[in-house]
């Protein structure tokens, strides 16, 4: 009945392990990366001086975060504020699992993912909300209002953006009719790619977890000039490092999970490698939000809670209700397909559209 | 009743305790939170596997976030909010609460718990027509019952009209009831 096999449980501890492994090399590489082309972009040089090109770069940062003298304030919270990071790197740690990487059998045999639950979003979701208490807690147990306000904040942005994101997925799974992360892609290497399905939603779902993985246009938590470093101002060393592991598996996860959900995940039309596409996805999601954070400015928190609760959630309501409605009366799913290419228009239109900025005021 | 029942007996009553004696209300949260996902674990081992991620995302997700909003914003400075307004009222809370045990106890006694539908380990495709078929009505009925409560507790904290917004002498009458 089960068309996904199960492995012997060391091999998916053994898949675990690696996938951990990965995921920490996968981080210590993308701060390089990720400083090399904002250096790109900005038309310097960046750290190449640890190594060739700057490759050794994060061995150096490691080293030195380890060593540095660990700080734990007075007032502080003294179990929780150990705690929080923990909690942080743990939950990010555990979502990444769930994500396909090739056909059933490709890993040697095996199978090419840890988990594989017939509920594979909700499972995201639980993972991901649990993830917030790390932030909630470390600014709590700080002991500093600096970190209380950056934590609360931040922890508001993140439940504000949890719904929008949600919401947008309702849509893939109605077509779909499962919440399991293999039937998504499957349903997809048969009839299309979802975001020809759902364009808006898998906008949303984008615009939703930048905001999730805390970066540019959302990257509230730290917003130095406004909060001196948000949830994390009192950590240091090592536990200051286990925050921006946190926020890199984040990111390396919500990139890895925008292509299964709405681009197809592993498979492709034409020269199907089980892992070439999927991690070339990968790759092209952590440049765009690199260059994006490279070129955008960052919202003001009413902003961005204004745009989270005023647009993103009524948008991923309305287009929820128009698969809705398709799903529910049996329609061709094409006419799916003629809506999101008005969508996407329609954004095109409004990117398109500048009008001149209105003089307010007189004078000059 | 086997040992991993009765080790999530333990926990579960263990963590429940932890909630009500604790005195710094954000360690009161993290406990009530742990409970919440004892409870979702003991959900998915009994074949029950929407209802435990529903118990993680809604409770031990959304709600205690909201309990911790709410303590931060009030109690942020101190952890501490232990004073007790009922002195020595230990022993009545303890005979209260395994009175309520015993009730729900003799409650489950003659209950016939065999059901008779598949519902392919709790999935929601199994979940979904049954609750929006057979069970529509007390679907709607708790919404709208939660929806009375949502509304009722946005009015009862909804300020008298500022100050701003009112006539001269009503703005008297104000000042008069303040004073």
């Amino acid at each position: 009945m089960n068309p996904y096999p199960l492995d012997p449980y060391w091999m998916v501890a053994l898949k675990a392990f690696l996938v951990v492994v990965g995921l920490l090399t996968a981080f210590a590489f993308m701060t390089l990366i990720e400083r090399r082309l904002l250096a790109r972009f900005q038309i310097r040089l960046g750290p190449n001086r640890v190594g060739p090109l700057g490759l050794f770069q994060p061995i150096a940062d490691a080293i030195k975060s380890i060593f540095k003298e660990d700080l734990v304030v007075e007032r502080a919270d003294k179990v929780l504020f150990v705690l929080a990071p923990l909690i942080g790197v743990v939950f990010a740690l555990l979502a990444f699992g769930a994500i396909p990487f090739g056909p059933p059998g490709s890993f040697f045999g095996y199978q090419p993912w840890v988990l594989n639950l017939d509920l594979g979003l909700l499972y995201l979701f639980a993972v991901s909300e649990m993830a917030i208490y790390g932030i909630f807690l470390a600014g709590w147990a700080s002991g500093s209002k600096y970190s209380l306000l950056g934590s609360l904040r931040s922890s508001a942005s993140l439940i504000s953006y949890e719904l929008g994101l949600g919401i947008a997925l309702l849509s893939p799974v109605l077509l779909v009719g499962s919440l399991n992360l293999n039937d998504i892609v499957n349903w997809q290497k048969e009839h299309g790619w979802l975001a020809l399905y759902a364009f808006p939603a898998f906008l949303i779902y984008g615009i939703a977890a930048l905001a999730e993985a805390a970066r540019t246009p959302f990257d509230l938590p730290e917003a130095e000039q406004e909060l001196v470093g948000g949830y994390h101002t009192e950590y240091s060393s090592i536990k200051w490092a286990l925050f921006q592991m946190t926020e890199y598996i984040h990111f390396i996860t919500a990139s890895a999970l925008i292509p299964t959900l709405f681009l197809g995940g592993w498979t492709m039309p034409f020269l199907e490698v089980p892992y070439l596409w999927m991690f070339l996805k990968i790759a092209f999601f952590l440049f765009l939000f690199i260059w994006i954070r490279a070129t955008w400015f960052r919202l003001r928190y009413d902003q961005l809670l204004r745009f989270g609760w005023g647009f993103l959630f009524p948008v991923a309501l309305v287009w929820f209700l128009v698969t809705a409605l398709v799903v529910a009366l049996d329609l061709p799913r094409s006419y799916l397909l003629y809506l999101s290419l008005a969508a996407f228009l329609v954004l095109l239109g409004a990117v398109m559209y500048s009008p001149k900025p209105a003089r307010k005021g007189g004078g000059a | 009743m086997s040992p991993w029942e009765a080790l999530a007996l333990l926990l579960l009553l263990f963590s429940g305790v932890l909630v009500v004696t604790l005195k710094n209300a954000i360690h009161a949260a993290l406990a009530l939170i742990g409970n919440f996902l004892i409870l979702a674990g003991l959900y998915v081992a009994l074949e029950a596997r929407f209802l435990g991620f529903i118990q993680i995302i809604v409770y031990a997700g959304a709600i205690v976030v909201l309990f911790l909003f709410v303590i931060m914003l009030l109690y942020a400075a101190q952890g501490e909010v232990g004073f007790d307004p009922l002195v020595r009222s230990r022993p009545l809370a303890l005979l209260l609460s395994v009175g309520v045990a015993l009730v729900l106890l003799s409650g489950l006694w003659g209950l016939n718990l065999a059901f008779t539908k598949d519902l392919q380990g709790g999935l929601p495709q199994a979940l979904g027509p049954l609750l929006y078929g057979d069970w529509l009505l007390v679907l709607l009925a708790v919404g709208f019952l939660l929806m009375a409560a949502t509304v009722v507790a946005v009015a009862l904290v909804q300020p008298p009209r500022p100050l701003d917004a009112l006539s001269p002498e009503e703005r008297k009458e104000e000042k008069e009831v303040v004073r």
